[in-house]
């Protein structure tokens, strides 16, 4: 099976191609529907199968490479479609098919109707295909081709309803920022690669980590080259500076957002981290700055979630923060920590993307958490889900994200200090409470909607099942991962099952096990307090006593106001950023370099060529006699060139 | 020479074997079933494709047919012969497609019997000129295929331009060929040999006056460059292209020129290369400096080529135009005296079959429409007619040689191997030229995208099997374009020639 891995790449494409090209002569829902979903499960049921087989071989034998054809050779420069089966990238590949599967089958219903329901599920495919080939690419240069992949996927589902308003402006606009943000992140993506490939003399994974390990490379190169690959994954995983696009996608229709927005796609930049490892661990100073940037990044989309109203922007600055932790837990050089949280993350915010989706469903395309209240009723099964998932996200045990965020807040003391752990710490208490408060709001309480005239319903099965599944999953998807402290002599499992990934890079970090399990067990029983309390205390504030809220807000007008407005970063950069940018390029990039120069330059030219032909054109007269003569001549004139160099 | 010598050499030309008796078999069959010549067509094609069985049988075979006492060969046998005689099978099977569903032939039916014929003759003359490797022989198989393409290039009699198209071919060739056999007279009394391999050594040993052998080379390279259309031999190219019936204008634009650069290159490499070094340079015989030589002519040509087809209002006459500067493109591969320059080459030809041939047609089912080949009538076809606006435009994206599509490949590997040989400003030169070719190719697709569409224009309306010829084209080119290992692969393996 592990040979056959292409065809988890492939038939997503196949998927695409059919239902892209043939989708709007099929027309039946469930044909297409089965046909885009199909394919994903195909897939799923491979990469399990390769990871079975992985899971057979020795432990120094589990990186197997699948060359299909080499694509490009140059010089120096080998680039193959080849796919590399190994821990990390069979992890990435399950989660991405797996969740992937189940937001397909969710599709069928959300999408139910919509006009342009095959071309959704072609795009859906398409985003599979070129996110497989990011995860399961053997060097950069597929790799890079999976992230332009899925940043062009990302546009085109942001824009999907492309003749919807969304917000002040149009999804068509929102999408563009996402594009456009995300092309700031490429190019320095691009920069990394290149500097890599001038540094190694290759693009291929398993001879750059040879040579970053071996060769003598002075730090600096490493810095450099690690500062630029941070900076793409800063713009796909939206992480300061580059995170505005985020809160936008979401313009897009909900299981993108659940699919692309917070399973996949954005986790992309943890991977490719996880992935060089062994260069970001020979680049200690760029691994101070992503420690600092995820727990930032963590704290203030916490923060800002705290007061949003709209149900999809409460969870797009979730997921925001959530990714913040993964990088804070690649920053302080716990790898398996990030994709650990990667994997739990992909399962509970998908299901509370899902459940979002499930309400806006039932609730008339309702996003606003104000108008909602006293859903559970009406959506039992949405209701319990969603729980599950607010929990799995606090924190609590034995629950998936508990887990994986204890493991990256362990690891924050342990490797970064105490003021990395009491942020991490702030950051998780706050998460705990806006999800109760967006819980608590939705669900619980009296209507605050007009019941007479809205009637909310629960979705149909085929949307509730696949909810279902993320549920069972954000419960007992953690228990891959129990830390050493509660399994004793069997290790952490997951972390054991990555360890070799990322085992050149440990020893080149080398600052672990210093500290007590004594420690280690303190700190998390003050975490899940705080969680616990947290969630006690949105629960009492907006079920009891949501005058309180109200007031508080009051109170700290200024700050609420702030944190309303997200810090006014988009109103920042539009000042900053995008307005200079557009004068500059009126004035002197189009009216002056463009009008004047570029297009003095190529007219003149053109005018030039355009009379030479005209002479040229000429000589053709269709005398016959005229071209034997000139013809002649030309021998002539070659002759006498003979003689000449004689 | 023993009988077995002789069966021996029978057994390596089994392809020219199998396209005689089928040529004959044509003309048995028009003669006495002319009322079913409607199936000869079929015929053809059939034979075409056992020739190519044959053809291909010869990829890994390495020998040479008809050796005379002294141990000259007549004919050669390699995989260089293999590649460029499956690239004219394989332009003969189109042929023929496109001769069926071209309605300008429709007046030629009742002369099918002919036209096959002459077909099949050319194809005979053409696997001599790829394998020939005798002057004499090659100079005759260079005659076979011309005196098959006058008549064909005039079929239409009807049509007052093909008429004169054929006309001005038979007098210019005439003029080039005569010019040719000056030349082989000139190198036999210079060397008493005609035999491509003896010249190698004789060309040295004989210290032979020098300028006249020069002149005598000058001379057989004008009978070539005419064949290839390279300037300044290239006079007829636009007239007969544009004149002659569209299918046999791109039978010649790649067949005849594919046999041409073969005999060409197979003449200077046998010849003149004495022995090339572990990167694949060539050394070739001081005696005549091909290397300036074809740089001067291949800049000439792709210049000429490009900068004439500017103007054209024609389509037809802008291919003819457009073929001569892939000529050019293809001759710089050739300066370049190397096996990476011939690499380039070969893959240049497998797409340029492609692309060219597809844009050819895409000119005829067009015609078959509209009735005209000029471009104010191309105006608003790619609504009217989707299917053919969008394959044309990948044809025409191919032939400029942008990506993703083979013709970036063709380009790609011609360039890099300018570079390596750090032949700098002629790798420039070819990019500019490049850049000139965009301009007339997209204006086609200005034409057919940008302008309002003709008031009842026609609809497109294709048989099954048009759609399937052209997809049989469209699809390789987009999928060589992302995928062009094994292009290069066959490439690499059939550069081997015997000789150096």
């Amino acid at each position: 099976m592990t040979q056959l891995i292409y065809l988890t790449v492939l038939l997503p494409l196949i998927g695409f191609l059919i239902n892209g090209l043939l989708g709007s002569k099929i027309k039946n829902e469930k044909i297409i529907g089965a046909i885009g979903s199909g394919v994903i499960g195909l897939s799923f049921l491979i990469a399990l199968f390769s990871l079975f087989e992985l899971l057979a071989l020795p432990e120094d034998k589990r990186q197997v490479i699948v060359n299909l054809f080499t694509w490009l050779k140059t010089g120096g420069l080998d680039v193959s479609i080849a796919y590399q089966v190994d821990q990390l990238s069979i992890t990435m590949a399950l989660i991405v098919t797996g969740v992937g599967f189940l937001i397909h089958i969710y599709s069928i219903g959300y999408m139910h109707g919509d006009k342009g329901f095959w071309r959704f599920f072609a795009y859906l495919n398409l985003f599979i295909f070129a996110m497989m080939n990011l995860v399961l690419a053997d060097n950069f240069v597929l790799l890079f081709l999976g992230w332009e992949g899925v940043g062009l996927c990302s546009y085109l589902l942001i824009g999907f309803w492309y003749d919807r308003k969304f917000e002040k402006s149009t999804t068509s606009d929102a999408a563009k920022k996402a594009f456009v943000v995300n092309r700031i992140g490429d190019f320095g993506f691009l920069l990394g690669m290149f500097l890599i490939f001038m540094t190694f003399g290759s693009l291929n994974f398993t001879e750059v980590f040879a040579r970053a390990s071996g060769l003598n490379v002075p730090t600096y190169v490493f810095n450099f080259i690690a500062l630029f690959l941070f900076i793409g994954a800063t713009g796909k995983s939206a992480q300061i500076p580059l995170f505005v696009w985020l809160p936008d996608a979401m313009a897009g229709p909900t299981p993108v957002s659940a699919l692309i927005h917070a399973a996949t796609m954005v986790t992309a930049g943890v991977y490719m981290v996880a992935r060089c490892s062994i260069i970001f661990a020979s680049a200690p100073a760029i691994m101070t700055l992503i420690a600092v940037v995820g727990l930032l990044t963590a704290f203030f989309a916490a923060t800002i979630g705290l007061v949003q109203n709209d149900i999809k922007k409460v969870l797009a600055y979730s997921t925001v923060s959530q990714l913040g932790y993964m990088f804070l837990a690649l920053g302080v050089g716990a790898f398996g920590a990030g994709i650990f949280h990667v994997m739990t993350h992909a399962f509970f915010k998908a299901l509370l993307f899902l459940g979002a989706g499930s309400v806006i469903h039932g609730m008339h395309e309702e996003q606003n958490i104000q108008k909602y209240g006293g859903l559970k009723k009406y959506m039992p099964t949405t209701y319990k889900t969603f729980l599950v998932a607010s929990i799995a996200i606090a924190g609590i045990p034995p629950f998936a994200g508990f887990f994986s965020k204890d493991e990256i807040l362990w690891y924050s003391y342990a490797n970064g200090g105490l003021i990395f752990w009491l942020i991490g710490v702030a950051t998780a208490l706050m998460t705990a409470f806006y999800m109760f408060r967006l819980l608590t709001l939705t669900f619980d309480g009296t209507p605050r909607f007009d019941t007479h005239h809205k009637h909310p319903h629960e979705s149909p099965a085929v949307m509730t099942i696949p909810l279902i599944a993320l549920a069972v999953l954000s419960i007992v998807g953690g228990f891959i991962g129990i830390p050493e402290v509660f399994s004793g002599s069997h290790g952490n499992l997951f972390h054991g099952w990555l360890a070799p990934i990322f085992k050149k890079a440990e020893i080149k970090l080398a600052h672990y096990g210093s500290h007590s399990h004594t420690t280690e067990l303190v700190l998390m029983t003050i975490s899940v307090i705080g969680a616990a309390s947290a969630i006690w205390f949105a629960r009492k504030i907006y079920l009891k006593n949501p005058q309180f809220a109200v007031n508080t807000a009051k109170k700290f007008k200024g700050l609420y106001k702030v944190l309303f407005n997200k810090y006014y970063v988009d109103e920042v950069y539009d000042f900053t950023v995008v307005k200079p940018i557009l004068k500059g390029s009126e004035s002197l990039l189009w009216k002056f370099t463009d009008v004047k120069i570029i297009d003095g330059t190529v007219n003149g030219l053109a005018s030039i060529v355009e009379k030479t032909a005209s002479y040229i054109r000429k000589i053709q007269t269709g005398v016959t006699q005229f071209y034997a003569v000139i013809m002649t001549l030309g021998i002539a004139v070659a002759l006498f060139w003979i003689i000449l160099s004689l | 020479m023993s009988i077995e010598y002789f069966l021996n050499s029978l057994y390596l030309i089994k392809p020219e074997i199998a396209v005689t008796i089928f040529l004959v078999l044509i003309v048995l069959l028009d003669l006495f079933f002319s009322k079913k010549n409607h199936l000869l067509p079929f015929f053809a094609f059939l034979g075409l494709l056992i020739t190519g069985y044959f053809v291909i049988e010869q990829f890994d075979i390495k020998g040479l047919a008809f050796v005379t006492n002294d141990s000259r060969a007549m004919v050669t046998v390699d995989s260089f012969a293999a590649f460029f005689k499956t690239i004219v099978v394989i332009t003969s099977l189109y042929f023929v497609l496109l001769t069926v569903n071209s309605k300008e032939m429709d007046e030629t039916h009742d002369r099918r019997g002919e036209y096959y014929t002459l077909m099949m003759g050319m194809v005979l003359g053409m696997f001599f000129m790829i394998s020939g490797s005798d002057l004499i022989l090659l100079y005759l198989s260079v005659e076979l295929v011309s005196l098959s393409s006058y008549v064909m290039a005039g079929f239409a009699k009807t049509s007052e331009r093909s008429s004169e198209a054929s006309l001005k071919y038979l007098i210019y060739g005439a003029l080039s060929s005569g010019l040719m056999l000056f030349g082989i007279s000139l190198v036999y009394g210079l060397t008493a040999s005609t035999n491509l391999y003896e010249l190698n050594a004789l060309i040295v040993v004989s210290q032979a006056n020098s300028f006249v052998l020069m002149f005598a080379l000058l001379l057989i390279f004008a009978g070539i460059g005419y064949k290839i259309s390279a300037v300044p031999f290239h006079f007829w190219t636009p007239d007969v292209y544009e004149g002659a019936p569209t299918p046999v204008t791109a039978y010649l634009s790649v067949a005849s020129k594919a046999a041409g650069f073969a005999l060409l290159i197979r003449f200077i490499k046998v010849s003149f290369v004495f022995d090339k070094d572990t990167l694949g340079f060539w050394s070739s015989n001081p005696v005549f400096n091909w290397q300036d030589f074809l740089i001067v002519i291949s800049v000439a040509t792709m210049t000429l080529g490009n900068f004439a087809a500017l103007w054209q209002k024609n389509v037809k006459r802008m291919l003819a135009y457009s073929s001569i500067a892939h000529a050019g493109y293809l001759l710089t591969g050739l300066a370049v005296l190397s096996d990476t320059g011939l690499i380039a080459i070969l893959v240049y030809f497998a797409i340029y079959l492609m692309m060219n041939i597809g844009a050819f047609l895409i000119v005829i089912l067009i015609k078959n429409k509209t009735g005209s080949e000029e471009l104010d009538n191309y105006d608003g076809l790619g609504f009217s007619m989707p299917f053919l606006g969008v394959s044309f435009t990948i044809f025409l994206i191919s032939l400029t040689g942008l990506p993703p599509t083979a013709g970036f490949i063709g380009k790609l590997y011609l360039f890099m191997a300018l570079v390596d040989a750090k032949m700098i400003v002629l790798a420039v030169i070819a990019l500019l030229n490049s850049v000139v070719s965009l301009y007339y190719y997209i204006r086609i697709l200005k034409h057919m995208f940008l302008a309002k569409p003709k008031e009842n224009s026609p609809k497109e309306e294709l048989s099954l099997q048009q759609i399937l010829i052209v997809l049989s084209l469209v699809i390789p080119v987009i999928f060589f374009g992302l995928y062009f290992s094994p292009i290069v692969e066959l490439a690499k393996n059939s550069i081997l020639m015997l000789g150096f």
